[in-house]
């Protein structure tokens, strides 16, 4: 009988597009929501990220998200290196700096100072140059998204000579990342010069970056530095978490996406539900013709969930490919705000079952109306 | 063997209080004839054949169907019992919209277990009988109301029932299309192990039945016996 439910389905073509729509618009609300949600909550913790070299990132205490570093002194980082259990410590520095072109343009930048013998938290990958080139005077490495923000219009290219926080500073290379939770352009440079730059003279380091030895995990020896340095030092998946946690709690952010995501959950139940409980109404009369026929409601309720499952299946397949199409187009742009998003396969998954217990519970009342009518109706003209 | 209903009643309950619709029936269908049951609105024509259909429940004495007690019958014995031995012509037809003829009509045996193949076949043949052959692709809503009335007729005795119920077959119809549909129900529905019962206000097709059974007031008021010479088809073929 499922080949009739087809049929019966299929036959309303404008309802039948009318809930494969419902379904799809909910499907791309929910899951491309939810996929910038989580890219967001991905891209808040750049930097810890991109210097993946690091399973433990030391700090002050009063640190409670990435953005929020404050400087420690140069001292902190042999302390680290001095605790049982670390393989290397080096130090990174991380500052906001006045940016000034040839041209008196003035931008706010973020400048990432990598430590200059290690290179570790340095970008992992160059568009144009090398690392190398880090060791030229005076050089920064900047990330495409801000030398497009920066010199508009203007073809991605080494020679560019800036002023950061009154140091001349020439670009030598071009590196691509990620977005980032506060959208500056980013500026890499070796931590001595970036030190300069942000004018940055009594403490002039805000994380130590360290690795444990081997046999050892970086949860034990995180605490080991905590108990000999007093700094707060975190695995790189806790430092992680806290700037996730930190961002839900303090920014709104989690409200605003729930808010999205709910009325995308609201608008599929709403449209979804009152097309088919429209759709159920007007066959209503067909379905007590099967029940008269002889046909029970067993029958009945795998006809109609049958059309369900359809539906919600060809709509999720419509809306899932256009959210996939969205992120296809835009994260693999080198700049704006969308680059390197993603849907997390999780989403892909969840959103899929979400939307097809979404349908059939907008089915249900549908379904109980059919199930309870009069097949004697078929009597009454 | 034929559909015996002895002392019938049957109440329904209102706002204003227990409405009495059947008072004590007394119904015989016999095989191999038609049965048209006539009279005013209201009388308890259609509640007969409700309760008959096992569609309604909850009526008092006796009603046998072809050796089934449809009284003492469970709500989900009634299921199998209409899919089985029943077959149902309704008024406005009530055919599947999304569903050509030849699938309307196999729609009883595949909810049998025929699988679709096998049931379109036979669906498609059965129009075929009709002469509807060259319409079966079409949906009813591609049919005329003399032609859909006769896909439903196929789809009511495709699966061979032993008791058709009709209800007002030609209401919606014009007279010529309602002889048509008349003569075709005595030609294919009447057979010596079925019995057909026909509810009908049009007394233009009393003519067709083998006895007319009146109803008043949720009585039986008067049985007529219809001579065979007045039928306008003396043939009776058979389907099964």
């Amino acid at each position: 009988m499922n080949l009739v439910a087809f049929k019966i389905l299929l036959h309303d073509k404008a309802k039948y597009v009318a809930l494969v729509l419902g379904v799809s618009f909910a499907t791309l609300l929910i899951s491309q929501q939810s996929a910038i949600f989580h890219s967001l909550m991905h891209a808040s913790t750049r930097d810890i990220l991109e210097a993946n070299q690091a399973d433990i990132w030391v700090m002050k205490s009063s640190v409670e998200t990435l953005d929020q570093g404050y400087p420690i002194a140069e001292l902190s980082v042999n302390r680290v290196r001095s605790v049982p259990g670390v393989q290397w410590a080096v130090p990174y520095y991380q500052s906001t700096a006045q940016l000034r072109t040839e041209d008196g343009r003035m931008k706010l930048v973020q400048v990432i100072g990598i430590d200059d013998l290690s290179m570790v938290g340095a970008p992992q990958e160059m568009l144009i140059g090398t690392l190398d080139d880090f060791d030229q005077p005076d050089a920064i490495v900047m990330d495409i998204a801000g030398y497009t923000n920066i010199f508009p219009g203007v073809a991605p290219q080494v020679g560019a000579i800036v002023e950061i926080g009154q140091r001349r500073a020439v670009v030598v290379g071009i590196c691509y990342i990620g977005a980032s939770w506060s959208g500056m352009p980013r500026v890499y440079t070796r931590r001595s010069l970036g030190v300069s730059m942000a004018r940055e003279t009594l403490n002039p380091v805000t994380y130590v970056l360290a690795r444990a030895a081997s046999e050892h995990s970086p949860e034990e020896v995180a605490k080991q530095i905590t108990k000999a340095t007093g700094l707060k030092a975190r695995t790189r998946a806790e430092f992680m978490d806290d700037t996730r946690t930190w961002i839900l709690k303090y920014s709104g952010i989690a409200e605003n996406f729930g808010i999205t995501i709910l009325m995308g959950v609201v608008i599929g139940v709403a449209i979804v539900g009152q097309t088919f409980y429209m759709f159920s109404v007007e066959n209503l009369k067909q379905f007590a013709t099967l029940k008269a026929i002889g046909i029970n409601n067993w029958v009945i309720l795998r006809m109609i969930m049958t059309q369900a499952l359809f539906v919600s299946t060809i709509g999720y397949c419509l809306g899932i490919g256009a959210a996939n199409l969205f992120f296809a187009m835009t994260s693999t742009q080198l700049s704006g705000g969308l680059r390197g998003m993603f849907m997390h396969p999780l989403i892909f998954v969840g959103s899929g079952i979400f939307i097809v217990l979404v349908t059939l519970l907008a089915c249900v009342v549908s379904v109980r109306k059919v199930l309870t009518v009069d097949p004697a109706v078929v009597f009454r003209g | 063997m034929s559909v015996i209903c002895k002392d019938v009643k049957m109440a329904f309950k209102t706002a204003a209080g227990s409405v009495s619709v059947l008072k004590g029936v007394d119904f015989v269908a016999p095989a191999g004839m038609l049965t048209m049951l006539v009279g005013p609105s209201g009388c308890g024509k259609t509640t007969l054949i409700s309760l008959i259909a096992g569609l309604l429940r909850g009526a008092s004495g006796s009603m046998q169907v072809f050796g089934h007690e449809v009284s003492s019958m469970s709500a989900s014995m009634l299921v199998p019992y209409r899919l089985k031995n029943i077959g149902f012509i309704f008024q406005q037809y009530n055919l599947l919209a999304g569903l050509t003829a030849s699938e309307n009509v196999a729609v009883p045996l595949v909810a049998s277990g025929f699988d679709w193949p096998s049931a379109l076949a036979k669906g498609k043949a059965l129009l075929d009988t009709l002469g509807l052959g060259a319409h079966a692709n079409k949906l009813p809503s591609q049919l005329s109301g003399g032609q859909q009335q006769r896909v439903a007729i196929a789809r009511a005795l495709v699966h061979s029932p032993k008791l058709l119920l009709c209800d007002e077959p030609t209401a919606a119809l014009d007279g010529q299309a309602g002889q048509a549909v008349m003569t075709l129900l005595r030609d294919l529905a009447v057979a010596e192990d079925r019995a057909a019962i026909v509810v009908t206000h049009d007394p233009r097709v009393y003519s067709f039945a083998d006895r007319v059974v009146h109803m008043e007031d949720g009585l039986i008021s008067k049985v007529e016996s219809v001579s065979s010479q007045k039928h306008p088809v003396d043939s009776h073929s058979t389907l099964h």
